[in-house]
């Protein structure tokens, strides 16, 4: 499965990366697991401010993923 | 009634985008907007060249859209414009142009204010400072965060 970063997370992790995931994994077991292999960004990954998109729409940590999903990271916002 | 926000690349006009407005606004009583720049300055003194704005392909657009509509929504207003650069903008430009029109001047007023609050904390944008001493990214501040709240 493909998983997208923005901003901080991109310049720490890279825009994007392949991770396998087992049937009905979630956003958090994902989440989890890439803060596992990068511990410098494991604190930004797991901030509640960092938002979790499915397919352009927000999904909740316990969002079911697929192997055909692509997940993306962002972390917190700011315009202005 | 318009609803208007706008992406934009190259360099912000606020007088074209005034003038959209106050052409727009006919008939009202009140065109109040905003226009942020970008400071030469970080929050702990330090000298800033740039600002380096990362967008998403999507999801920027469209949380300008719902900011602007949700504004709209909320006051009395007749015309909401909203432009925001992206990309690099060199200390000194203009990053932001956020407009409304009304009736009455109260509503133009609070629709401005809120799309800024708004803007600050939710319009999908990844922002670096970019100076002599290397780069910073920047996230709202929680006082940027209590003023969102303002309007819950």
């Amino acid at each position: 499965m493909k998983v997208v970063f923005y901003g901080r997370l991109a310049e720490e992790i890279g825009p994007e990366i392949e991770v396998s995931v087992l049937p009905s994994c979630s956003v958090a077991d994902v989440r989890e697991m890439i803060a596992a292999e990068h511990p410098d960004v494991a604190g930004l990954l797991r901030n509640r401010r960092v938002l979790s998109v499915v397919g352009e729409r927000m999904v909740r940590d316990d969002y079911r993923l697929v192997a055909a999903d692509t997940l993306e990271f962002l972390p917190p916002v700011s315009g202005g | 009634m318009t609803v208007v926000a706008r992406l934009e690349e190259g360099a912000l006009h606020p007088e074209q985008e005034l003038g959209a407005l106050l052409e727009r606004a006919k008939g009202d009583g009140a065109v109040v907007s905003f226009t942020g720049l970008v400071r030469a300055t970080s929050k702990g003194g330090q000298i800033v060249d740039r600002l380096i704005l990362e967008h998403h392909p999507s999801l920027t657009q469209q949380s300008l859209e719902d900011i602007a509509k949700e504004a709209a929504a909320k006051f009395d207003v007749s015309h909401v414009l909203v432009v925001h650069r992206r990309g690099d903008v060199m200390a000194g430009e203009l990053i932001v142009f956020a407009g409304a029109a009304a009736l009455h001047r109260r509503s133009a007023f609070e629709a401005a204010d809120y799309l800024m609050d708004r803007l600050k904390t939710e319009a999908v944008f990844w922002k670096r400072e970019v100076g002599p001493q290397g780069s910073n990214w920047i996230e709202p501040t929680e006082a940027d965060y209590t003023d969102r709240e303002r309007w819950s």
